[in-house]
């Protein structure tokens, strides 16, 4: 990338014509950065660009030797969107549910220049782009007036180290990334995406009221930062990522009995239940949704096309899940809820009341973390052959409340032996998890069963499927509860007991 | 990296008109997509306007892994790269020969840009020979080009009872070429071998102007020709190659 210089783009233009480049006439074009919201593409080491002058052509760059191209009919949002092929295969397992968003948009005048050999073969490119404009951004100040790019092509370096060499004695400054690159630091948008991790750093002799306002604070970002694509339905992680930070927060709030004032404490753990609930139904036909094709695949062809009704009715119960959940983010009490809550957290003026909330995190958080602990054990513990299913539910709960606990309280721990836990306690959620996913998902079947039953266009065939269905859920629920007393068994271990004391005892790197 | 090889044991099939169409097509498809001109004649390097020449010669270029990198040029295609072929591939048999596992050596040159390319196509001459068995051993797919005549049609039956006595061969999917249906003769052998292979592939590629033009214009049929019944044919034979490498998608 070069920049900054007295000379004019035609000035650029003609001397690259003199040096015996071809010069194109200029074009409008306007390139987009696709990447889904929290930087998937990005972290994989890819590039998805959609370049529109005017057809769509959509450039996958990184992760090889030259980017991949293919025009497109329509910029794609989700991963069955892609062009079939290599193009969404290598794209489709890094976005799995995530919908492709822009993340910055750069319109400009394009002049291509391109340098060939006598056989007419180009050997180096030049790019000169002028009346630069980031979209949706209107006087950013450091955008730089113009921008050249040399390309560079495989087995022709010597001729782009030429082109660059003729730009420098032009007096132009040569810097790095792309026109994208550029144009994006100038207008301060971070290429990386939402990161949304629930660690804070945090030092463990710091009081415990800062501390917990300070991970409440961040938990807070993420409901904010995912309230649009939840309200818009953009994809399911949307959803799952504000329910997530929802549930974290009722957890941390929880936790912090005789760290927070006792009347905040106890109404905005109200009103987070109060949200918790409004993103419930939504998220489990979200799952649901999700899971389908590994649900019906095994049951045949047949089957199938058999439950196509079904289908749709749990995506129509989905639709309307969601509209009711947008309603409740944008009611009143979830604009009251968060506008207060941020007043509180960001209130300098709070003051420790008494109780552990002068008290240093580092040991606040360890006895919470120690009682989580024991209190998931002791619940597994007591978990026999006969045990009602709502008790590996609270179980699961108990499993959540531990792994938040050390994710939003991490800053204090080394990440090493953090992870090394998490990795032992995550064995046990998975399990949990599978089985109060089919439970869930068995009982939502057999009442959809019975709303069907009998309503047009739903056959023996697709009743004789969904019976078929059930059982087969049953049957996974069936196979994660016989597997949960070894799973738990081999949780509750002297070896995770350690593990968990590793943790405790580990100080946090000094990047916290 | 899925790795495919034009390829007959007859010569004048039109081998290289088909891979240097298929890579246009991959690579317009959206495939970062290799040509490996193993054809001493140069002909797909020649269409790409690249100058046919094999940095070292091919003794070298077969003796170290890793070397294949070094060779590799961008084409005017977006997507398309090549390593270019030049006379001194006349003798690779002979290189192969010297080397410890001739028959995987070619693959061992490719493997080293298994994430860089989702297709290398490579452009055999014919024959068959030590070669021929080290791309065998490295393709996942042979193209097969066949006119629909007798002889043509012989060589294929002789390549698939070669491949048949071979452990672990590629898969084969023949396809038409050089199609005049004004012949008798070829309406004939389209229906009869289509109906002895099922495995050919659907689409036929006409005996038209646009692909002699080629040698003129030095560019794949759908550069300069894109709407003649051969652009498309080549198009529509890669999405059937397409969907049967990456059928999941």
């Amino acid at each position: 990338m070069f920049t900054a210089s007295d000379l004019s783009p035609a000035d650029i233009t003609a001397a690259l014509a003199r040096a015996g480049f071809e010069v194109a006439r200029p074009q409008n074009v306007r390139r987009t950065l696709l990447d889904t919201f929290d930087g998937r593409l990005h972290a994989a080491g890819l590039r998805l660009e959609v370049r529109e002058a005017p057809g769509v052509e959509l450039i996958l760059a990184g992760g090889g030797r030259g980017p991949a191209h293919v025009a497109a009919a329509d910029v794609p949002r989700l991963a069955g969107h892609l062009p079939a092929g290599p193009f969404r295969a290598r794209l489709a397992p890094v976005l799995d549910v995530r919908a492709l968003v822009p993340v910055v948009t750069v319109t400009a005048r394009h002049t291509e220049a391109v340098q060939r050999d006598g056989a007419g073969k180009a050997r180096a490119t030049v790019s000169v782009y002028d009346r630069l404009e980031v979209e949706g951004r209107h006087g950013v100040a450091d955008l730089p007036a113009w921008a050249a790019e040399v390309g560079e092509l495989a087995g022709y370096a010597k001729a782009a180290d030429g082109a660059r060499d003729l730009l420098v004695s032009l007096g132009l400054r040569p810097g790095t990334g792309d026109v994208i690159d550029v144009v994006a630091t100038a207008a301060g948008i971070d290429l990386g995406g939402f990161a949304g991790s629930p660690t804070v750093a945090l030092r463990r002799d710091e009081p415990a009221l800062g501390a917990f306002r300070r991970v409440l604070a961040n938990l807070t970002g993420a409901v904010e930062a995912n309230w649009r694509g939840t309200v818009d339905d953009v994809d399911p992680e949307f959803l799952h990522d504000l329910r997530v930070a929802v549930r974290r927060s009722r957890s941390v709030l929880a936790q912090g009995k005789r760290v927070l004032p006792a009347d905040v404490r106890d109404h905005y753990r109200e009103e987070f239940s109060w949200l918790g609930s409004a993103t419930g139904p939504a998220r489990d036909l979200d799952v649901y949704a999700i899971e389908w094709e590994s649900y019906v695949a095994p049951l045949g062809a047949q089957a199938s096309a058999a439950l196509e009704p079904v289908l749709e009715h749990i995506q129509a119960r989905r639709k309307a899940e969601h509209a009711a959940l947008a309603t409740a983010l944008r009611s009143e009490r979830y604009r009251t809820l968060l506008a207060g809550w941020r007043t509180w957290l960001d209130d300098p003026a709070v003051n420790a009341g008494g109780g552990d909330s002068e008290g240093a995190i580092g040991q606040v958080a360890a006895d919470r973390i120690g009682r989580a602990q024991d209190q998931l054990v002791g619940r597994g513990r007591a978990i026999e052959e006969a045990t009602p299913a709502e008790e590996l539910h609270e179980l699961r709960k108990d499993a959540k409340k531990l792994r938040y606990l050390l994710e939003c309280f991490g800053g204090l721990y080394a990440p090493a032996p953090r992870k090394a836990f998490v990795q032992r306690l995550k064995a046990l959620q998975d399990n949990l998890g599978e089985h109060q996913d089919a439970e869930v998902h068995a009982g939502q079947l057999r009442a959809i069963s019975a709303e069907l039953y009998g309503t047009d266009g739903v056959g023996p065939h697709t009743m004789v499927a969904m019976g078929q269905l059930t059982e087969s859920l049953e049957r996974r629920r069936q196979s994660s509860r016989d597997e949960f007393a070894q799973r738990f068994a081999a949780y509750d271990t002297k070896q995770t007991r350690r593990a968990l004391q590793e943790v405790l005892d580990s100080a946090a790197g000094p990047a916290q | 990296m899925k790795v495919l090889a034009t390829y007959s044991i007859k010569g004048g099939v039109g081998k290289t008109t088909s891979a240097v169409n298929l890579a246009y097509e991959a690579g317009r498809s959206g495939a970062r997509v290799l040509v490996w001109d193993l054809d001493p004649q140069g002909a797909a390097s020649f269409y790409f306007r690249i100058r046919p020449r094999v940095k070292g010669g091919t003794e070298q270029l077969i003796k170290a892994k890793g070397a294949l990198a070094a060779h590799v040029r961008a084409t005017d295609v977006p997507g398309v790269d090549l390593v270019p072929a030049d006379f001194s591939l006349r003798h690779l048999d002979l290189h192969l020969d010297g080397t410890k596992r001739p028959t995987r050596r070619l693959a061992a040159l490719l493997s080293p840009l298994d994430d860089e390319y989702d297709v290398a196509l490579l452009d055999c001459p014919p024959s068959i020979s030590l070669a021929s068995e080290s791309v065998f051993g490295a393709a996942d797919a042979l193209l097969v080009p066949v006119i629909p005549t007798t002889l043509s049609a012989r060589t294929l039956s002789q390549l698939v009872r070669f491949l048949d006595e071979q452990p672990g061969s590629p898969l084969v999917l023949p396809h038409f070429t050089m199609v005049d249906r004004r012949k008798k003769l070829h309406r004939e052998q389209l229906d009869a071998l289509a109906a002895a292979w099922p495995a050919f592939l659907a689409a036929t590629v006409p005996n038209a102007s646009a692909v002699e033009r080629m040698g003129v214009e030095r560019a794949p049929v759908a550069a300069f020709a894109p709407s003649t019944a051969a652009a498309r044919a080549f198009h529509d034979l890669w999405a059937e190659i397409a969907s049967r490498l990456w059928p999941e998608t």
